[in-house]
């Protein structure tokens, strides 16, 4: 796969669709033929996927919001990331792209 | 050892029988249910907003075709106002303009086409009527729209050895994911297995072929390949498990725990029209007799599988044996899986003599 770079941002591709489960409450990512329950983490890093931030932006993003350092997580989130791009969840889109 | 009702999550609408193509591996039962007997569009509803109850959260709208139903559009909105995931999967014969922006407009969130080769003279014998060219048209249509594209083929001998251009084609329609599967031997394509089933060299080289595309797409589009049953070694774990996930409810409205379990005669299967989605989920004796552990004969009682694979499929049990409750017969553990064995063999042995009966006859 395409490496991370400062011109690439990770976007939630148009096939999965978060939501909240009825039954659990609990944030649900829905794709065809499958469903990824999403822990509060996740679902933070997920909803940073919007197409307008580098990885290197929803890193700093969830640096500040969880008051740790971002040499701390970003290889979590960044693995978390490609865990999501190789069940085709997540593509990452140029700066252009991602403002559609 | 126990039968614990778990959460549904899976709704398979199998909204029609009725098809414009006639593929002789055909997953619909081999008596097939008349347009007079189907659900109507409020019962559908019904059926729709008691899985939506029951914690269900995807619904594939399935067939038959189902774009032969006039109601698919409003189905299809009741299903995304309950906040399902909503996937037809379709032949695409009779999608356009006009339908597929209906649809968006309702909500839909997936589109599944499929192929049957990638080139039409083929893929037009084995639908049994001109399609190929439509269902490019369609596809393209449908990704013009913004859906998110599947591509479902169904592998068998005439068609596997295509595997390169088929996934090129994938790639070259926009599809996100691609599903390879081998023919699945029930109901019609049982009774056409001769003519069917791949010899092993088709099948080595098809997993070649699919593993390298997998590793090569990775990130772009998902490949899916399914090994048929007859040359695999360990049974798949159908449906996730009996009663255990998912659920089909057929043009008659009769909730089967797989989409071909009524094939099994010695099961009866509850109608919507008559008991609530959950009571038949929970309560019913279809439901019931194969879940959990409980029911398992050796070898699967002791299995360190059993909770992997489930037993395998009980359809093929049925079919192969003659007893739904035994171990399937594509284990390796199953004393059964020598008549499996044989039928793949004795097809080899079929094709090497074919190629001897051209030589011999040669001259004229």
């Amino acid at each position: 796969m395409e490496p991370f770079s400062s011109e690439l941002r990770p976007r939630l591709r148009a096939r999965a669709r978060l939501q909240i489960d009825k039954v659990t409450g609990k944030p649900a990512l829905l794709y065809p033929e499958g469903v990824l329950m999403l822990n509060p983490t996740g679902h933070a890093i997920v909803s940073l996927c919007g197409g307008e931030l580098t990885l290197a932006e929803i890193v700093a993003s969830l640096a500040e919001r969880y008051k740790v350092a971002t040499g701390q997580i970003s290889g979590e989130v960044e693995e978390y990331l490609n865990r999501l791009r190789r069940l085709n969840l997540i593509e990452l889109v140029d700066l252009g792209e991602g403002k559609k | 050892m126990s039968r614990p009702v778990q959460r549904l999550y899976g709704l398979l609408a199998e909204l029609t029988h009725r098809c414009p193509l006639h593929c002789p591996y055909c997953s619909n039962p081999t008596a097939l249910t008349p347009r007079g007997s189907e659900l109507e569009t409020g019962e559908w509803k019904r059926v729709i907003e008691e899985a939506a109850e029951l914690g269900v959260l995807h619904v594939g709208f399935s067939g038959g075709e189902p774009l032969q139903r006039a109601d698919l559009t409003e189905l299809v909105a009741t299903a995304r106002q309950a906040g399902l995931y909503t996937n037809l999967i379709t032949s695409s014969l009779g999608l356009n303009d006009r339908r597929v922006e209906a649809l968006k407009q309702a909500g839909l969130d997936s589109v599944q086409i499929s192929l049957q080769s990638d080139e039409s003279t083929l893929a037009d014998r084995i639908a049994g009527t001109s399609a190929h060219l439509r269902k490019l048209d369609a596809a393209r249509l449908v990704r013009e729209a913004g859906f998110p594209l599947t591509i479902n083929v169904v592998l068998h001998r005439e068609n596997i050895e295509r595997l390169p251009h088929l996934i090129a084609l994938a790639e070259q329609l926009g599809a996100e994911r691609l599903e390879l599967a081998n023919t699945q031997y029930y109901g019609w394509a049982f009774k056409n297995r001769t003519w069917l089933l791949p010899s092993r060299t088709q099948i080595e080289e098809a997993s070649r072929v699919a593993d390298s595309a997998k590793k090569r797409l990775l990130g772009k589009m998902e490949v899916l390949f399914v090994l048929p049953d007859y040359f695999s070694q360990r049974p798949k774990p159908c449906m996730n498990g009996w009663g255990r996930r998912l659920l089909t409810v057929n043009p008659a409205g009769e909730v089967l725990p797989c989409p071909t379990a009524k094939e099994i005669g010695s099961l009866r299967f509850d109608s919507v029209r008559e008991k609530s989605l959950r009571w038949i989920w929970e309560e019913s004796d279809a439901f019931n007799r194969f879940r959990g552990t409980e029911w398992m004969p050796e070898p699967c009682r002791s299995c360190e599988f059993r909770e992997i694979d489930f037993g395998g499929c009980r359809c093929q049990a049925a079919l192969i044996t003659g007893d739904a409750s035994v171990t399937d017969p594509a284990c390796s553990f199953s004393p059964h899986r020598e008549k499996l064995t044989q039928f793949v063999e004795l097809k080899e042995r079929e094709a090497l003599q074919r190629d001897g009966n051209s030589f011999v006859f040669r001259a004229g």
